[in-house]
Parts: structure tokens; C-alpha cells; sequence
């Protein structure tokens, strides 16, 4: 077993165990702070596969994010600490058998597909840097500014959404 | 072995964001879920850049897009739970059956 196999490993039981923790847990509060550990630990693994530029995108965007959300969970929850112990889920049978069907489905494809030779190593992070930036300024531009037009609208769309409206007010 | 591994705990990740997403009754909570199923989606796009092809910067690009969405995900969704609570006092989605009608 090579280090690279153990890290992926070690990292990726902590990112499901913590996504786990977040739908098993009664506090709010706790179960942001999971999914924010299961997002660092996802963003840990994308170092160990090498990808030293979206791990630590991924670890800085998700720790604001899920700070965020936290507050966003205490504001609207009607339980927030999880004190009296209010059951906050409905129809788990389906949902668990439609989970475990999907995933095993997924495994399944993913254990019995031909996946041809692995690539041994990769281009140092500086030169991925490099290439990435070239990508995003040439080939993949397009793609790259629908992602911030798509911003801009999803800003100007959350505003206009959360305003309060009343009838005199126009 | 490692691709293969990678890609099972991606798809453990999709799996346990499909049941939140399914079960919960909180609005803020399917949110969480759908962010654990893009997760899922991220570190396979990852494992395939890594394992098959190093040299493809559009499969990076990919990921950056998807972190976006997450991101936006995350935006439109709270607004939407804000003016729900404004307008009905609650974001569940037990309570939602108005939006039946």
C-alpha cells in the first residue's frame, strides 16, 4: 500500500463519517460544523490526489460557507440546540432504500468498468497552476464566464427574492 | 486501486446526500444534502483528472464550475428559506403544502 492509497483512505472515511454525522445529529449546530468537517476533509483528500489548488479552494470556500450556514440553520430551525429531541425527518424508508440502491448501483459500475491504465504522476502544482490558468483564458472561456454571469444572476435573483414586498411599496 | 477507491467513497458521499435530501423536512437541511451529493460529484471529477487524464485542465475547470453551483446552491436557497419564514414563520417542507395549490 503506498502512502498516497493510505491518505485517500484515512481521509475519505472522515469525510463520510462526518457526512454521516450531519443527518444523525439533533443539534443544528453540530450538524453544520459535520458538514464543514466532512467538506475539509474532502478538500484534504483533493491534496492527497494531488489537486493542490482545488484542495485548498475547497477548504477555504466550504469553512465560509458552512460558517454561514450554521447561522442560517439557527435562524430557521424551530429546534435549533436539538434540546427536546423533535424527530426532523419524514418518509425514511423510501429515502433509505433509494440511498442504498443509488450507491450500490454506482459501486457496482464503478467495480466492474474497465478503467484502462492509471496515470503515474502528475504535473508538478505550479505547472497545474500554469495550465489551468491557459485553460481558463483560452480553450474553456466560455464555460468559465457563463460560471460568472451565472453569479451575477444568482446574486441579483437572491436579492430580489428575500426583499420584503408590501402593496403600497411600488 | 486508488481510482476505484476514490470513486467508492464518492459514491457513499452521493448516497448519504440523497437520503438527507430525501428525508429531511428542513429546508436548510436538504440543502445540506444536496451539498454532500456535489461533494460526491467534485471528488469524482478529481480521482478521474488525477488516475486517467493528468494532462486535461478542462476536467479542473469542471470542479471550479461545480464549486460555483455549490455556491449558488447555497445563495438562492437561503433566500428562498428567508422569504418563507417572512411570509409563513417556518421553512419546512411538511408545512409547504400551500405551494400544492
Amino acid at each position: 500500500m503506498t502512502l498516497q492509497l493510505i491518505l485517500i483512505i484515512i481521509f475519505g472515511l472522515g469525510a463520510i463519517w462526518f457526512g454521516w454525522r450531519v443527518f444523525m445529529t439533533s443539534s443544528m449546530v453540530r450538524s453544520a460544523l459535520s458538514l464543514l468537517a466532512s467538506m475539509a476533509f474532502l478538500g484534504f483528500l483533493f491534496l492527497a490526489l494531488e489537486a493542490e489548488f482545488l484542495g485548498v479552494l475547497q477548504i477555504m470556500m466550504m469553512a465560509t460557507e458552512m460558517s454561514i450556514m450554521a447561522i442560517f440553520m439557527m435562524m430557521y430551525m424551530m429546534d435549533p440546540g436539538g434540546m427536546s429531541g423533535m424527530d426532523m425527518s419524514h418518509q425514511k424508508k423510501p429515502s433509505i432504500i433509494a440511498a442504498s440502491v443509488t450507491g450500490a448501483l454506482v459501486v457496482l459500475v464503478i467495480l466492474f468498468t474497465n478503467w484502462g491504465s492509471m496515470a503515474v504522476t502528475v504535473p508538478a502544482a505550479a505547472r497545474q497552476n500554469h495550465d489551468l490558468g491557459i485553460e481558463v483564458m483560452k480553450r474553456s472561456m466560455m464555460i468559465f464566464e457563463t460560471a460568472g454571469v451565472t453569479i451575477l444572476v444568482a446574486m441579483i435573483a437572491a436579492a430580489a427574492t428575500a426583499l420584503v414586498y408590501k402593496k403600497d411599496m411600488i | 486501486m486508488e481510482l476505484q477507491i476514490t470513486l467508492i467513497i464518492g459514491a457513499i458521499l452521493f448516497g448519504i446526500g440523497l437520503y438527507g435530501a430525501l428525508s429531511q423536512t428542513n429546508l436548510v437541511m436538504i440543502m445540506m444534502g444536496v451539498e454532500l451529493m456535489l461533494g460526491g460529484c467534485m471528488l469524482n471529477l478529481v480521482a478521474f483528472w488525477r488516475y486517467l487524464h493528468p494532462e486535461t485542465y478542462s476536467i479542473q475547470m469542471f470542479v471550479l464550475v461545480v464549486m460555483t453551483v455549490m455556491a449558488l446552491e447555497a445563495a438562492v436557497g437561503f433566500a428562498i428559506a428567508t422569504q418563507r419564514f417572512r411570509s409563513k414563520g417556518s421553512v419546512e417542507s411538511e408545512e409547504a403544502s400551500d405551494l400544492k395549490e
